[in-house]
């Protein structure tokens, strides 16, 4: 064997123990995915379109092993009842695989810090709105009949007789209750007749109670999602345009006829919802 | 040689995914259990009913009980029938005044002054006049309510303003030293329903809260009585919502110094459901027991309301004869009383009890010493003049005096005037049913019956500068009478 053959069998010897797996290895570790963390954005009452909405994009967090924590972004005065605790509920599935974080930006109010409760870290701004734990509704008329309108029980017109009613919402209160005790355990440092006076803290005495964890931004939330999902280097996405949403608008509030949103729902109902003002009051 | 290729080769396929690996993951994340509230086990809060209360030996006493509906009050008549019923089962009447001109008329006659979250305020007069109810030993019942505040919609600034009834209430009873604070109660660990609905289990010791163990206020104010007794008291857990805080000097209720005016920050305890729950039934029993419970000092200041059985006697002294003019007197007499529920029967022997209309001249005195003796009246022929204690003297001519005495076997007004004529101007006078132009002062009125002797030469005098004159009435209406 001559030197030139000596040479290509040594580059052959190299090419084939080291550079083709190498490739090979490159290949196999690019299949490797990079973290992904995902953000939820809620810029709305929570009501039947927005809580659909939602649980899409937590359905598509949790079947998908990229995405590695998520973070839920608040500015939200919270919503009606049911449609919360099915977030909540579907929140708690995601919760169970991947570290959730919460930022919260304008306001995480009444059914948006149900939701909240259900996350691992509560991050807000020194004066976003936090809180207005409870639950609110209007009672419905004492029942009269209408020489118009046939129905067949006392109760088939408005629902429910009014005590009925007043000790449901309790009922519902107290299932607000557990579901802030439970999620924020020891780290509420007030008592519960705090806890349930419904008021709206600023971010920075919200942390001071117990309420939330920390002052912080979006960024902060995203690291410590990453932390507690033990990535590094990952990357951020919306999870509303990966999960396919449409933007449909279909408006929960009052709207004036001069075009204004009201800050009350438009519907009658059971509602976690901060309302800033009495009715009648701009 | 081939063997450490291996190695090589396997590190060149292991090593680009370890690097990916650490540039990505460092470590694989433990996730706590995820707890959720027990959804299922959350139940509805029940009330704690009573039974209807049996009330087998109520205790029956006259009695007409005032309900205020003159000063725009927010309740309607069905929601407070729970105390109406246990008022109307002691044998008591309710009257609802509706005209508040004519409070002080009704006020003579009524056991109680009963008033419901009122938004307007009473006027001075009015203070005045259930001053001086509540100071004869008439009771006085005021419920305020949290609820029931007139919400006002301010067009210039936009906002909505709540007027709560307290402005109505507290200047009425500023006199009796208790202050409804505008507030309500609330108590966010313990409670019936909602936190508004508060416990009390804590009661000052007064009649009013005998039986009680528990009883629940809906939505109330609390009220402070430095010098009264606060009856309901709850926990330290029962908050205020201007701070917050617990006061136990404040509560639900309150009594004032003297027991005569009773104040309750609440009135939906009355209303169905929630007149059954806890002790609430004993509580309106007791202040029903209350409102009848009125030992109102009757006095002339109360005419027409001021005898206590349906027949009066009248008895004219032996100077006055029955002359169609005085039957004529006596019958307007007798329509008026019967307004009041009396009926009037004419005697001819001094009655020895029961109600009793006296009718007699200045001659005719001496006849009438037992009814004339306890009033230190000096009353001789030759004077011009007669002498009453704390009047001074009094001329004769043109002037009729009444004289009020109150019995256990009945009482008795003593008419007496300088003649016939005279006395027939003073029974005209009391057949308008009042006694406005008369100047009273406790149980003894003197009033212009004419002009004459020496009355006509001081006509420039007002002699109604002293003592209290009773204005007239709107219009009279029949009630019955008072109980003794």
């Amino acid at each position: 064997m001559n030197q030139n053959d000596l040479k290509w069998e040594h580059i052959r010897i190299w090419l084939l123990w080291l550079a083709l797996p190498l490739v090979i290895g490159i290949l196999i570790a690019s299949a490797i995915p990079q973290p992904v963390i995902g953000i939820i954005r809620l810029d709305d009452a929570i009501y039947a379109s927005t809580a659909r909405d939602m649980i899409t994009q937590i359905n598509y967090a949790i079947d998908h092993p990229e995405i590695r924590a998520v973070v839920l972004a608040f500015d939200s005065p919270g919503g009606t009842v049911v449609d919360t605790e099915a977030v909540y509920m579907e929140l708690a599935r995601l919760r169970a695989k991947k570290p959730v974080i919460t930022a919260v930006n304008g306001m995480a109010a009444s059914g948006a810090y149900y939701l909240s409760a259900n996350t691992d870290y509560i991050y807000a701004k020194p004066t976003s709105l936090v809180g207005n734990i409870g639950v609110i509704g209007y009672l419905p008329p004492s029942p009269f009949i209408f020489e118009e309108i046939i129905s067949t029980g006392p109760y088939k017109l408005w629902g429910s007789p009014r005590d009925s009613d007043m000790r449901q919402i309790d009922m519902i209160k107290e299932g607000f209750f557990q579901a802030v005790m439970l999620g924020r355990g020891d780290r509420v440092k007030v008592g519960p007749e705090v806890v349930l006076s419904g008021q709206i803290w600023i971010g920075s005495e919200a942390v001071r109670i117990g309420i939330a964890d920390a002052l912080g931004t979006e960024t902060d939330a995203f690291n410590k999602a990453a932390e507690l999902a033990k990535v590094k280097n990952y990357k951020t996405v919306d999870l509303r345009s990966l999960s396919g949403i449409a933007d449909v608008y279909s408006p929960f509030f009052i709207q004036s006829p001069d075009g204004a949103t009201l800050p009350y729902p438009a519907d009658a109902g059971l509602y976690m919802l901060f309302i800033p003002q009495l009715p009648g009051q701009k | 040689m081939k063997k450490n290729m291996l190695w090589i080769a396997l590190a060149a396929l292991i090593i680009p995914s370890l690097a990916r690996g650490l540039l990505f993951y460092r470590g694989v994340p433990q996730r706590p259990e995820i707890a959720t509230p027990d959804y299922q086990a959350l139940t509805v809060s029940q009330p704690p009913l009573k039974a209807q209360q049996v009330d087998e030996d109520i205790k029956q006493v006259s009695g007409i009980i005032l309900f205020d509906f003159a000063h725009a009050n927010q309740y309607q008549s069905a929601e407070v029938q729970s105390l109406k019923e246990a008022i109307e089962k002691r044998g008591g009447q309710v009257e609802v005044n509706t005209d508040s001109t004519l409070l002080e008329y009704k006020l003579k006659y009524a056991s109680a002054y009963v008033v419901i979250s009122p938004s307007l305020s009473n006027t001075e007069n009015e203070i005045r006049v259930v001053k001086e109810y509540v100071e004869r030993g008439g009771r006085l019942l005021v419920f305020a309510d949290a609820t029931r505040g007139l919400l006002n919609y301010d067009f210039f600034s936009g906002s909505v303003v709540n007027y709560a009834d307290t402005n109505a209430v507290n200047p009425l009873l500023a006199p009796f030293d208790i202050t409804v604070n505008n507030d309500y109660l609330y108590n966010v660990d313990e409670h019936e329903g909602n936190f508004r609905n508060v416990f009390f289990d804590d009661f000052g010791k007064d009649e009013l809260t005998f039986g009680l163990k528990q009883v629940v206020l809906y939505g109330t104010h609390s009220l402070k009585s430095p010098s009264g007794l606060i009856l309901l008291r709850g926990t330290e857990s029962t908050l205020s919502s201007v701070d917050d805080a617990h006061d136990p000097d404040e509560g639900g209720a309150a009594l004032s110094e003297n027991g005569n005016v009773l104040v309750l920050g609440d009135f939906t305890f009355l209303t169905s459901p929630y007149q059954n729950v806890a002790d609430n039934a004993t509580l309106i029993a007791n202040l029903a027991d209350f409102a009848m419970g009125s030992k109102q000092t009757i006095s002339l200041a109360n005419f027409p309301y001021i005898f206590t059985q349906s027949v009066v006697q009248v008895y004219p002294a032996s100077d006055i004869q029955l002359t169609a003019e005085t039957i004529a007197a006596i019958s307007g007499l007798q329509t008026s009383l019967q307004y009041v529920g009396n009926s009037i029967k004419i005697v001819n022997e001094v009655p020895r009890d029961g109600d009793t209309l006296i009718l007699g001249t200045f001659a005719s005195s001496a006849d009438l010493l037992k009814f004339i003796d306890p009033f230190n009246i000096s009353m001789d022929e030759s004077s011009e003049t007669i002498t009453i204690k704390n009047f001074g003297d009094v001329g004769r001519a043109g002037n009729g005096i009444l004289l009020f005495e109150k019995n256990k076997d009945g009482n008795t007004l003593t008419l007496l005037a300088d003649t016939p004529e005279d006395l027939l101007s003073l029974l005209a006078t009391l057949t308008s049913g009042s006694l406005y132009g008369c100047v009273l002062q406790d149980d003894i009125g003197i009033c212009s019956v004419g002009y004459g002797g020496s009355y006509s030469e001081d006509t420039g005098e007002d002699t109604a500068t002293e003592g209290t004159a009773t204005p007239e009435p709107a219009s009279t209406e029949v009630t019955p009478t008072p109980s003794g």
